[in-house]
């Protein structure tokens, strides 16, 4: 007795053992057909008795094991049936030849036999005979049941025969010692006739009687037999067949109490008509009627209460039955399999901790030299015991044993195709599955160390399969799940294989379906690297599309009729959260930033990082990155260009890494931090690209509104200057440019500037529109300075000094030139010199062009592009006017106007005006200049249409008044400077009138006073015609100005 | 003498220190002492074997433990809940060691694997080592540097 049965159960005890074999050559799909159909029958109720034999079937049966048939009947074989193809009457007598070869390796124990002849025809076939079944073909024999039964009618006969033979207590008669085949030679020369060795028969007997009441149905004479057989066997301390007979009692009990089997397979037991059932059903009832009336087996009731064992009572028996068999070593497998019939019956009663106590004994039941094969038996079945008694770590450390051993390096050829299955098999123990969404969230599940061990034997079984696909996605697994536990060295060298496996076959994102069907689901790398937060990115400021304001208007008086309303503002909040308040433009390039960092302790390569979407046709430009070891957050923006337009969905990323493509789910990412994923795009807008004449800037302006931008041009002028800056606005977009209005903007306005500053026709550039994609239009913007030449510090220093002030009025002659220029530009004075340093400094104005242009589909939507262009202009002084004086003329129409220039250039200039010699000043040099012009009334004016009616605006009436004032005052003086020594373009007309336009304006700076006091001395002159008059008045004049 | 120890951003806070059972016992080391995290997580959140080469095969003597664990806490659960004993005995013996358990109120579990040839350590002194172990766990959650759950370093 060497094989154990790991499969068997306490309710094997009932059943008769038939073997079914086949003979010669039998196609073995054809064999267990017919095996199955046999096997189907499996109880059998007796013709005219209400027992059931039990009846188990094996194709296969070891016949050392058989030689254990008297120790326990049901691991006798009783039956042989064989099975045999069999298709020309001339092979007839050899195959008949072959079946009683075979009878006779069971020969001894055999009750009855048949044979199933297939396929033989014609006269043979014909003639009847009891222990031969002729069938045409494996498809036409409706009959093997009902010989089956027969069969097992007639060995029915056989053992109720056998029972009632030796039930009988015939006392004279000389009782065979019966023995199990290694005991046969302890008993040679014994004194048979001792009372020890009768009683040792008696009970030897005794427990073969309840075998065999047990298969034929009789369970209460069993159990009564059983009893009695403990009683001699324990008084002569015959352990090996005591404990048989305490098994006996235990089997015999199961049977009673668990009529469902132990088990488990709910196939195996036919719950056959009433007689199970009814059995269970009133049990508890000794007596009571049954379906078929008095229940015959009468005795049977009487005795049930005090024979059969309570369940607390099998479990002791089988303890004591085992602790008998380990006394023996020859029953290791009786052993073995007491244990395993126990625990069944233990884990059906739910008492998994006794259990766990008798597997664990089975597990230190030493069998001989095991072969391979039984060892990965052995150990499946403890794990599938363990796994029965709700011990799933232990079943799953089992199964893991089992599964090393398919391919332990003994074994020639290493099934790893097993392997792997058992592997599978064990991953619940482990709290292990294959999907990584479980690991995704909250805290590791399992024991890590354990886990890792484990799948790093998936992917070993995987590769020595020969599946590269298999090993390539536990690999994956195993460093997406497993990354916080493993150490640098490991990452290192779990990457490195993963590595040289994706050479051959790169991982991908589809799942793998293993034959058993299970599927393996993805492993998309989310922590390779570590995603903290998703942004998508507006476009640069001069691609942003701004919508129409009109439009926008309608857009929100469709939405609700109500001006406000707190639900409404409530549900847009909420959206607000999704979705971005930012559009995104079709066709052209969009960004999304993440910001990511590598866990890794080396540099990790992420190739062919790119966004995944939906709602809009998206082509994602691919990104290739390599992040250093561990880097700390590392930002990274992913491009793609919308082609469609609609809502735009980013729900993740793909990456490749380690030559593994993963698609990462935003929505399966902990801890991300995002802005929002949806966007619109809107439909092509053109796109401008404007170059300037003018260098570009360094200096970037800080608009104040918030806008960028886009390109900076300066310039540097002498007050006074004009100069054109010629814009190319050429169209580098797709779409054709249709509309463009241009708009300036002057900001750090400290300074006070006179006339427009930028001015442009854009009636020549509209011309050219609408501008194909690729053309070039040009757009002339004239930039005039114009500042104050006034020299406000120098006047108020000077007001400070009165005898300054006073030498700078001379009374002589109207054409008089002062030419004192060593006195005038007196370096010396310091107080002078800090007016130099006044004049010197350089001013800055600075001013941004915007540019609105639409045109393509996205203008059919409403949507322009702002696109600004920042213009920063020095301005370095030119001329200052000092002082400014009259002196009547010789007409009393006339008066001749002083005024004090000075040049703050490094160059010489010249300074004209109407009427008037050119003078000519050097460089630093301040001389006086006097004009002779008619007077004029201002009061001739003509007064503003609205002069008087508004109140209200008094004060803007003012000032456009005075403004008109000022420039009358220009156009009669016309003054102007050039620098002569520059070019000669330079200093022309345009110049010229630039700087008469600022003569005229600086007295407007200087305040009403100022204002007032030209106008005062003209008012003088003309008002009052005397000529002693004039004198006090300019006498006063500048005192006026000093205040 | 097992340690137990924690640091917080700046200093050690606090630090205790599991004696077995007295310092006359120091020389009888459990050969392994673990600190498993409650169902359903289940993993170890503290592992210290004296024999560290061969680790893994403690990790998996005491996993298999876990089974015990359970099956004692579940066949606890229809007696007493309340006044129940922490300490579940001897889980069970294997060939050169013997696995003892201890489970807390809040179903944290405490395995400690003993070598079956050292008979110095009996169940009395076990029970204390346990209840000292407890003890320091205690410490470890008042922590608030400690957030439940993560792995304990031992110093």
């Amino acid at each position: 007795m060497s094989v154990p049965d790991y499969m068997q159960c306490a309710e094997d005890h009932q059943t008769l053992l038939v073997v079914v074999q086949p003979i010669g050559i039998v196609p073995e799909e054809s064999f267990f057909r017919i095996y199955k159909r046999i096997s189907a029958v499996s109880q059998v109720n007796v013709r005219d008795s209400q027992r059931v034999l039990y009846i188990r079937y094996r194709h296969h049966y070891p016949p050392e094991n058989n030689e254990w048939g008297d120790f326990q009947t049901h691991r006798k074989v009783v039956g042989l049936i064989t099975i045999t193809d069999c298709s020309s009457a001339k092979d007839w007598p050899q195959t008949f030849e072959k079946f009683h070869l075979q009878k006779e390796m069971y020969g001894s124990t055999l009750y009855d036999s048949r044979l199933f002849v297939f396929g033989l025809q014609g006269e043979i076939a014909e003639q009847p005979r009891t222990d031969v079944a002729f069938y045409p073909s494996y498809d036409e024999c409706e009959t093997v049941e009902k010989r089956i039964e027969d069969f097992i009618e007639s060995l029915f006969i056989v053992l109720e025969s056998k029972r009632l033979d030796r039930a009988t207590d015939k006392s004279g008669d000389k009782i065979p010692l019966l023995c199990v085949p290694f005991e046969k030679k302890d008993f040679v020369g014994l004194d048979t006739d001792s009372r020890h060795y009768k009683k040792r028969c008696q009970g030897r007997m005794r427990k073969h009687v309840g075998d065999l009441c047990l298969q034929a149905g009789m369970l209460q004479d069993s159990l009564v037999h059983y009893h009695m057989a403990v009683e001699l066997l324990r008084s002569v301390n015959d352990f090996l067949w005591l404990g048989a007979a305490l098994e006996g009692l235990c089997s015999a009990s199961v049977i009673y109490h668990y009529p469902g089997g132990t088990g488990g397979k709910v196939g195996s037991r036919r719950a056959q008509g009433g007689s199970l059932s009814a059995e269970a059903g009133n049990r508890h009832r000794p007596g009571a009627l049954t379906s078929n009336g008095i229940n015959a087996d009468t005795s049977a009731e009487i005795g049930r209460a005090k024979n059969c064992l309570s369940p607390e009572d099998i479990i002791d028996k089988y303890k004591e039955a085992i602790s008998y068999y380990g006394k023996y070593k020859n029953a290791g497998v009786i052993e073995l399999e007491a244990c395993v019939k126990a625990v069944r019956v233990l884990a059906i009663q739910k008492r998994s901790m006794e259990a766990s106590e008798f597997l664990q004994n089975a597990v230190y039941i030493n069998l001989r030299q095991l072969s391979e094969e039984e060892k990965i038996q052995r150990y499946s079945i403890l794990s599938e015991l363990y796994e029965r008694i709700g011990f799933h770590r232990k079943s799953a450390f089992f199964k893991r044993i089992a599964a090393m051993q398919c391919a332990a390096p003994s074994i020639p050829e290493p099934g790893w195709r097993a392997c792997y299955k058992l592997l599978l098999e064990t991953l619940p123990g482990y709290s292990l599955s294959l999907d990584p969404k479980d690991f995704s969230k909250g805290t590791h599940r399992g024991w890590a160390a354990v886990q890792m061990r484990l799948l790093h034997e998936l992917v070993y079984a995987s590769r020595r399969m020969g599946n590269p696909a298999l090993c390539v996605r536990h690999l994956s697994f195993l460093l997406q799940t497993m990354l916080d536990f493993l150490s640098d060295q490991e990452k290192k060298d779990v990457t490195q294989s993963l590595e040289s496996y994706t050479a051959k076959c790169p991982g991908t994102m589809e799942f793998i379906t293993l034959p058993d069907g299970l599927k393996l689901p993805p492993v998309p790398f989310t922590k390779l690297p570590i995603v903290r937060s998703v942004k998508l990115l507006n476009l640069p400021t001069s691609l942003r599309p701004h919508k129409m304001k009109s439009l926008l208007g309608q857009n929100v008086s469709t939405k609700s009729p109500f001006i406000y309303s707190p639900i409404i503002a409530h549900s847009r909040g909420e959206e607000r959260n999704k979705k971005i308040d930012f559009q995104w433009v079709q066709g052209d390039v969009c960004e999304v930033q993440l910001m990511v960092y590598n866990p890794m302790p080396f540099e990790l390569r992420v190739e062919n990082m790119g966004l995944l979407t939906t709602g809009v046709e998206f082509e994602s430009l691919p990104a290739a990155l390599s992040l250093p070891a561990e880097s700390g957050l590392y930002p990274v923006t992913l491009v793609g260009v919308p082609q469609t337009t609609g809502q735009i969905t980013v729900n993740g990323y793909h990456t490749s890494v380690f030559g593994v493509f993963s698609d990462c789910l935003l929505d399966n990412l902990p801890g991300v931090k995002t802005n929002g994923c949806t966007v619109e795009v809107i439909p092509a807008l053109p796109r401008l690209q404007i170059s300037t004449s003018l260098p570009r800037s360094a200096h970037t302006l800080q608009p104040s509104s918030g806008d960028e931008i886009s390109t900076n041009v300066s310039v540097q002028l002498y007050n006074g200057e004009t100069q054109q800056l010629i814009i190319k606005l050429e169209n580098i977009g797709t779409e054709p440019l249709e509309k463009l209005e241009v708009t300036a903007k002057t900001v750090n306005t400290k300074e006070k500037l006179y006339g427009d500053f930028l001015s442009w026709k854009l009636e020549d550039t509209l011309s050219q529109f609408p501008l194909k994609p690729g053309k070039i239009a040009t757009f002339t913007v004239n930039i005039k300075v114009k500042l104050d030449f006034s020299c406000q510090e120098n006047l108020l220093q000077d007001l400070s000094d009165d005898g300054i002030s006073v030498s700078g009025l001379p009374l002589s002659s109207p054409f008089r030139q002062v030419v004192k220029p060593r006195v005038e530009t007196k370096p010396i004075n310091p107080q002078e010199s800090s007016k130099v340093g006044d004049f010197s400094h350089v001013k800055t104005l600075e001013a941004i062009l915007n540019f609105k242009y639409s045109g393509g589909p996205g203008h059919v939507e409403g949507y322009y592009r702002n696109l600004s262009l920042g213009l920063h202009v020095e301005v370095e002084p030119s001329v200052f006017f000092t002082r400014v004086s009259t002196l009547p003329a010789t007409s009393t129409r006339q008066c001749h106007l002083l005024l004090d220039v000075f040049n703050s250039t490094e160059h010489e200039l010249t300074i004209s005006a109407r009427n008037n010699e050119d003078l000519i000043l050097h460089a630093g040099e301040c001389q006086r200049m006097a004009i002779q012009v008619d007077k004029f009334n201002f009061e001739s004016f003509p007064e503003s249409p609205t002069d008087g009616t508004q109140f209200a605006n008094a004060k803007q009436l003012e000032e456009e008044r005075q403004q008109a004032k000022g420039l009358e005052i220009n156009s009669k003086l016309d003054i102007c400077w050039k620098i002569i020594s520059f070019h000669e373009y330079f200093v022309e007309g345009v110049l010229n009138q630039l700087v008469l336009e600022h003569l005229q304006l600086a007295p407007l700076q200087w305040g009403e006073f100022l204002i007032r006091l030209v106008q005062r001395l003209w008012n003088v002159e003309c008002s009052i015609p005397t000529t002693c008059m004039p004198v006090t008045s300019f006498r006063k004049s500048p005192q006026f100005i000093r205040k | 003498m097992v340690k137990i120890a924690y640091f917080d951003s700046s200093n050690s806070l606090g630090e205790s220190t599991v004696m077995a059972s007295a310092v006359t016992y120091t020389a009888e080391w459990p050969v392994l002492v673990s600190i498993i995290f409650s169902p359903p997580q289940n993993y170890p959140l503290y592992i210290r074997s004296v024999p560290t080469e061969n680790e893994l095969k403690f990790h998996y003597t005491v996993h298999t433990s876990l089974d015990v664990v359970d099956e004692k806490i579940s066949a606890m659960g229809k007696a007493l809940v309340d006044q129940r004993e922490l300490y579940l005995g001897l889980l069970y013996p294997t060939e050169d060691y013997k696995v003892y358990g201890y489970v807390t109120n809040s179903k944290v579990k405490f395995v400690m694997v003993v070598d079956s040839s050292n008979t110095a350590l009996r169940d009395n002194e076990i029970r204390s080592m346990f209840r000292k172990l407890h003890n320091s766990y205690t410490d470890i959650m008042c922590n608030p540097f400690y957030n439940p759950g993560d792995r304990i370093h031992s110093r």
